[in-house]
Parts: C-alpha cells; sequence; structure tokens
C-alpha cells in the first residue's frame, strides 16, 4: 500500500474546499504534533496553543502543498518553524516568571496552572488513558499484539502479518476488532463525561 | 454503525485502504460527525498505547482549530478569484506579444536601412545581384576552390562580398584616378606599382590604364 494515501485523500478535499476534511487532519495529528513541540516547549497549555497555531498555517498554506512529501512531514517541520519562532519570541518578552525553571516539575506545573480547565480535563485525560489500557488489558492475545505492533512499533500490516504469521487481511481484521473493542469502553467515557469510566470499572 | 464501513476507516486511519476507497472514505468521513468522533478516538487509542505523558487526551485542540478555520474562507474560494484574475488578464498576453514582435522587427528594418550606404537604395538589389552573378561561374557551386585546390577560371579575379561590417564600395576606377591625381605626392616607381596593381584587379579598365600611363612616360 503506498504510504500517506488516506492523508492525501483528505489533503485533496480540503484543497478542493471541504473544511470538514482539515479536522480529520487535525484529530489524527493533534496529539503527535503537541508532543514533538514540547520537544521545545515544556509547557503543554504553550505546546497546544502552538501546535493550534501551526494548524492553522498548514491549512493556509496548504495550497501549495503539492504532495512532494508526506503530509505529515510538511506539517512537522510546520510545527517545528513556529515552534522555534515562538521560543524566540518569548525569549525576547519582557514576561519573567516567578518559578523555578530548572525544574521540571515546577515548570510543567506552571503550564498545568496556567490552563483553567487544566484540572478537569487532566482527571478525564488520566481516565481515558486508564479506561484505554483496561481495554488494552482485556483484549484476546492476538489483538492486543496486532494492535500494539501497529500503534507502538508503527510497523505496516504487512510486516504485522509476517511477524504474525498470518494473512494481511486477518491482520487488518484484528486491528479493527482490537480497536472497536478499545472504542466501546472509551465512547462511554468521552459520551459520558467525566466519572463514568470509573463505574465502567 | 456499519462494519464494513468502520473496519475501513480503521485501515484508512493505518495508510492501509486502497486509494479508491480512500477517496470516498474521505469524502464521508469529511461530513459525517459520528465517524469523524471515531477517527479522533482511534488516535486518543495510539496516544495512549505510546504512552504520550503531558498531553491532554479529551481533544480540546481539534474543536478550537476548527473553530478558528470556520472563519476562513474555504481553500477553494480563495484560489478562485485568483483563478479568475489570471483568465481576465489572459486576452491582452497574444496582443502584447505581437506588438512586441512588430516593434522589434520595425527597429530591425531602420537599423538596417541606417546601415546601407547613401548610393544603395534598401530593398533587396543585393540579395537580387547573387542570382545573376551566379550563371557566371557555372563550375564555381559544384566544389568549392578550398576542396579542389583549383580555381576556376576568372575565380581568382572576384573579390567576394563581405559579410562583415557595411560594404563600403568604392569602384576601383576611381580610386586609379583618385591616386592618379594626387600622384604628384608619389614618387614614380609606387605610383606605377600601385597602377599596375589597379589593372590587374580590373581587367577591361587595364588597357585604357595602361595607354594612358604610356602616354605620360612618353610626355616625361
Amino acid at each position: 500500500m503506498s504510504a500517506d494515501v488516506s492523508d492525501l485523500s483528505l489533503v485533496h478535499r480540503v484543497q478542493r474546499g471541504d473544511k470538514g476534511a482539515f479536522d480529520a487532519l487535525v484529530l489524527k495529528y493533534q496529539h503527535k504534533l503537541v508532543k514533538l513541540v514540547m520537544r521545545y516547549v515544556r509547557n503543554p497549555a504553550e505546546a497546544e496553543d502552538i501546535a493550534q497555531e501551526a494548524f492553522i498555517k498548514a491549512y493556509r498554506a496548504l495550497p501549495q502543498f503539492r504532495g512532494d512529501s508526506a503530509f505529515y512531514t510538511w506539517l512537522y517541520r510546520i510545527a517545528i518553524n513556529t515552534a522555534k519562532n515562538a521560543v524566540v519570541s518569548r525569549d525576547r518578552s519582557p514576561i519573567e516568571y516567578n518559578i523555578d525553571a530548572s525544574s521540571d516539575e515546577s515548570y510543567e506545573m506552571q503550564g498545568r496552572m496556567k490552563d483553567s480547565e487544566t484540572p478537569e480535563g487532566l482527571v478525564l485525560t488520566d481516565e481515558i488513558r486508564s479506561t484505554v489500557n483496561a481495554a488494552i488489558d482485556a483484549l484476546p492475545e492476538d489483538l492486543r499484539t496486532a494492535i500494539v505492533l501497529r500503534e507502538l512499533e508503527g510497523l505496516s500490516y504487512e510486516d504485522i502479518a509476517a511477524a504474525m504469521d498470518c494473512p494481511v487481511g486477518t491482520v487488518r481484521s484484528r486491528i479493527f476488532r482490537a480497536r472497536e473493542a478499545i472504542d466501546r469502553r472509551l465512547r462511554e467515557v468521552f459520551e459520558g463525561g467525566l466519572g463514568r469510566a470509573e463505574e465502567l470499572g | 454503525m456499519n462494519e464494513e464501513l468502520d473496519s475501513q476507516l480503521s485501515a484508512m486511519f493505518d495508510d492501509e485502504l486502497a486509494p479508491a476507497e480512500c477517496e470516498l472514505l474521505a469524502r464521508r468521513l469529511s461530513r459525517d460527525g459520528q465517524l469523524k468522533a471515531r477517527w479522533g478516538r482511534y488516535a486518543v487509542v495510539g496516544a495512549v498505547i505510546r504512552a504520550e505523558r503531558g498531553l491532554r487526551l479529551n481533544a480540546p485542540l481539534a474543536g478550537r482549530v476548527s473553530a478558528v478555520l470556520l472563519a476562513e474562507p474555504a481553500l477553494a474560494a480563495q484560489s478562485a478569484p485568483q483563478g479568475a484574475r489570471r483568465r481576465g488578464l489572459r486576452w491582452w498576453q497574444p496582443v502584447a506579444a505581437g506588438g512586441l514582435a512588430a516593434a522589434v522587427a520595425a527597429v530591425s528594418i531602420l537599423w538596417l536601412r541606417a546601415q546601407l550606404p547613401p548610393g544603395i537604395p534598401a530593398g533587396g538589389q543585393l540579395a537580387s545581384a547573387q542570382p545573376a552573378a551566379a550563371p557566371r561561374f557555372p563550375g564555381a557551386g559544384a566544389l568549392p576552390a578550398s576542396v579542389t585546390g583549383v580555381a576556376a577560371p576568372g575565380e581568382r579575379y572576384v573579390v567576394p562580398h563581405s559579410s562583415a561590417g557595411p560594404a563600403m564600395v568604392v569602384p576601383s576606377t576611381e580610386l586609379a584616378n583618385y591616386v592618379v591625381a594626387h600622384s604628384m605626392f608619389s614618387s614614380p616607381v609606387a605610383r606605377r606599382n600601385l597602377l599596375s596593381a589597379f589593372m590587374t584587379s580590373e581587367p577591361a579598365a587595364a588597357g585604357a590604364e595602361e595607354a594612358q600611363d604610356d602616354a605620360k612616360s612618353a610626355a616625361h
């Protein structure tokens, strides 16, 4: 399967004026992008702001994207440049923080405290994480191996098929069924809101 | 939810769906809120498995980006006026190109006219003289003298037209008369040598010049 096909199909839709397709690209890459930006800024709220700016820049620059590189490579480049510029402008700004920046914990806490929704958001994030982990633990061995090889190791279906000694179609089915089982629980967390995951146990 | 559709969505998320199916599903994904939410949860599952720490997984970022982009014009709408402007400007391009070519041609003609000597009318007399000269040397076109090493009869008397620079047409008869008229300033030996050279270069005038020279010598 040629790489980046699904991204390109979404990109082409955005280039033809379909903003909804860009939502799908943001949903797919938002976590990876924030994680990337956090190499430059440790403050999670600031990293989200920079990632947001990077996505908007990417949207505006999308008419110039010709597909010479993979979409995510292009997007990552924009995010890195945005993060570097943000760091430079922040260093020039006269605002001083009273928190000891040499301490990772205090620096991270500083960013978290800036976000008024952070406490609830953090709890929800923890809830999401524990729900997904519990759902993965409950998966049959073959489904768990397939989804972990895909998401953690980034292997292609063909490589997973070779590793698990099964047809590619089986890999596709196993990954889908694993996602469905996890999503069934996760959907309730998202739709039920905070505390729902604890009820599900 | 259609299971086959969800299976395709999962494969598309992993970049493992055929391009044709991707096109169809991308269209549906961009419009179907439930499908999009599922797509977003697949991303969350991946982030948890990769143990990406410090991230907020309840996806406020996507909503914020979407809200900002609501105020943005769609990309196709952005590019459409540019295309229309290009189409609008397109009509004058051939007109301008034609005008430029005509201007270059006019300047070239004026320049050529300025380069011609005053006695020669413009209009290609040199070009018409060339075919007339060709029959004078029937064998000249067969093989050039530089190849054969033997000049054709009469060919050695022909001075080829110089293609470089403006032609300075001074008939050798006039030049000879000029030299004779100013002979008082030159020695007799030098004058004779010069006149001999003229006579050999212009056979028609050679006899007359020789007779004139003999008469002058006899007189002296």
